[in-house]
């Protein structure tokens, strides 16, 4: 029997599962590691353990009944969602939507941000050990959710973007309580950032940890705050405005340290410059209709369908049979809270999209997780899959 | 750089082989498959597209050329979105993940749904659905409904057995 030497003893390399059902994972993520001691070496995630067919499942529905899926991608932004899909169907009707509608998908928009991103700094904290910040966001999340289930009825899955629109106006109230929720919302980021920012526990964890260079970063087509996190001073709310995103002033938050505290500072930023963009949508919202009357695409408001016997026969028609989109490809994507989130649409001249393509942010930043991962410990693996915000509903569609 | 700037050089560098049309707000080069590949690297290292946001394939049944593979590029110095579509015969055709790392895990989803195999990818494997699953069901082909029994799980040792 030959002795195996110390130095090939201390080399073996050990295939380590983590997941499906692993806490940290935020869903059903199964990372297959190859660990040397405790150094990763290797990680190959394996996905779709939720995947539900989403893009089939589009080209046999009308445009509008594929609205309710784009919820479940995302699930926690699912008006960014709507959003995105809407305005790559709009691109081929080329509509103008109303003023009113306009600042409202906005409001939304930046609301399912900070939601999100409430969401992600709580968690990730969670996982990294300091759970105080958990119940503090929770307590904001849910002041957001309220917002939403006010104007929408539905606190997470709300479908409330229409194609040409908004599906209805909001109450009076909204508005009174994001004005109450503008007002405090600053101060309680602060709160956030007291409990993290400084941490001494919180800084060993993340600073220097899960470096992906501004290379890199690029090469694997990372986006959001993971791409802004390693540098790279892009955001498609500036660079490619959609809606009437070129009105607002904000910041895009950059950071160059390429590590995981850089991500956390970048979300904690574009939470306050969210909130800052709230603020002037709700100084410059005026009033009006918030759906458009462009009649290839228009829903009747409900007003005009008990009254109007043509409102009501295009309902029932635009309800039952849907609206064909002239033939050709459109794409529209979105600064999504966790990155670009696109929509590309084929369409064949039917009521039904012929190829439908979701570009979800997290499938792509989740690529970039072995570049990110390599060299470290498995106790940081955890804060590194954090870091990248990943939602499974939206990697496994 | 604007677009039409781009395809003027491209046309100069790539005679007879480009097209390109703008359409719902959207901007896309066509481009003959001899040149392809070298189209795309040439659009990253000459004309800074550095970022590969997508790759979609198509599939259309009834053409000659049974597949569209788009591109989904954007150059962050410009401020420049553009499509280049490269439409092939058969299912076969090349990798650009030794062009961009985010490839990787875009061809192995596309090779997964619509079964558009990249040639020389380094690891082309199924990655949302699981490795027994017979056909590719964003085919035009592959039925919405029926519920598939995978017989062939049991055969690749994978110890499962679906049973009605």
């Amino acid at each position: 029997m030959s002795a195996i030497s110390e130095k090939d003893n201390l080399s073996e390399i050990i295939t380590v599962n983590m997941g499906p059902q692993h806490p940290s994972t935020h869903g059903v993520l199964r990372l297959v590691v190859d660990l040397d001691g405790e150094t990763i070496v290797g990680v190959r995630p394996d996905i779709g353990y939720l995947h539900r067919g989403v893009e089939k499942l589009a080209e046999h529905r009308t445009y509008h009944q594929f609205i309710p899926l784009t919820d479940r991608l995302d699930y926690l932004s699912p008006l960014s969602n709507n959003l995105a899909y809407c305005l790559a169907v709009e691109k081929f009707f080329n509509v103008k939507i109303p003023e009113r509608a306009e600042y409202l998908r906005v409001i939304f928009a930046e609301l399912a941000r900070i939601a999100s991103h409430l969401v992600w700094v709580a968690t990730h904290a969670l996982d990294i050990g300091a759970m105080t910040v958990f119940l503090y966001a929770f307590r904001e999340r849910e002041l957001i959710l309220d917002m939403f289930e006010i104007a929408t009825g539905q606190r997470m899955t709300s479908s409330w973007i229409r194609v040409g629109g908004i599906r209805e106006d909001v109450p009076p109230l909204f508005f009174e309580k994001l004005r109450e929720f503008v007002s405090i919302f600053e101060e309680r980021v602060d709160t956030y950032e007291r409990l993290l920012t400084k941490n001494r526990i919180w800084l060993k964890r993340t600073v220097g940890v899960g470096k992906l260079t501004k290379e890199d970063a690029l090469d694997y087509g990372v986006s959001g705050p993971t791409m802004r996190g390693s540098g790279v001073d892009f955001d498609l709310r500036r660079d490619e405005p959609y809606g009437i995103y070129d009105r607002f002033k904000f910041e895009v938050a950059v950071q160059d340290s390429c590590d995981i505290y850089a991500r956390y500072l970048v979300r904690v930023k574009e939470m306050r410059e969210a909130n800052k963009i709230l603020q002037q949508a709700l100084e410059q919202i005026p009033e009006g209709p918030v759906m458009t009357d462009d009649p290839r695409i228009q829903i009747p408001s409900h007003e005009d369908v008990y009254e109007k016997m043509e409102a009501l026969i295009r309902r029932f028609y635009i309800i039952t049979k849907g609206f064909t989109a002239p033939k050709g490809e459109a794409y529209a994507c979105v600064e999504a809270p966790k990155g670009e989130l696109g929509f590309y649409i084929v369409s064949d001249g039917d009521t039904k999209p012929y190829r439908l393509k979701i570009r979800a942010p997290s499938f792509v930043n989740l690529g970039a997780i072995e570049a990110m991962a390599k060299g470290y410990m498995i106790a940081d693996l955890v804060g590194i899959i954090g870091s990248i915000d990943i939602v499974l509903g939206e990697i496994d569609r | 750089m604007t677009f039409n700037d781009l395809v003027a050089k491209l046309t100069e560098k790539f005679p007879s082989k480009i097209n390109s049309y703008e359409k719902f707000g959207s901007k896309y080069i066509v481009v003959d498959r001899s040149v392809a590949k070298d189209l795309l690297r040439s659009m990253k290292y000459d004309f800074g597209f550095t970022y590969l946001v997508d790759i979609v394939a198509v599939h259309w049944p009834k053409r000659k050329e049974k597949f569209d593979v788009v591109y989904n590029l954007f150059s962050i110095n410009d401020k420049l979105r553009v499509f280049v579509k490269c439409s092939i015969e058969n299912e076969k055709t090349f990798t650009v993940t030794d062009i961009w790392k985010s490839a990787s895990f875009l061809e192995r989803e596309q090779y997964d749904l619509v079964g558009v195999v990249f040639e020389g990818h380094p690891d082309l494997r199924r990655i949302l659905l699981p490795e027994f699953f017979e056909g590719h069901p964003l085919r035009k082909e592959y039925p919405l409904k029926g519920r598939k029994w995978f017989n062939n799980a049991d055969e690749q040792g994978l110890g499962l057995k679906f049973t009605r």
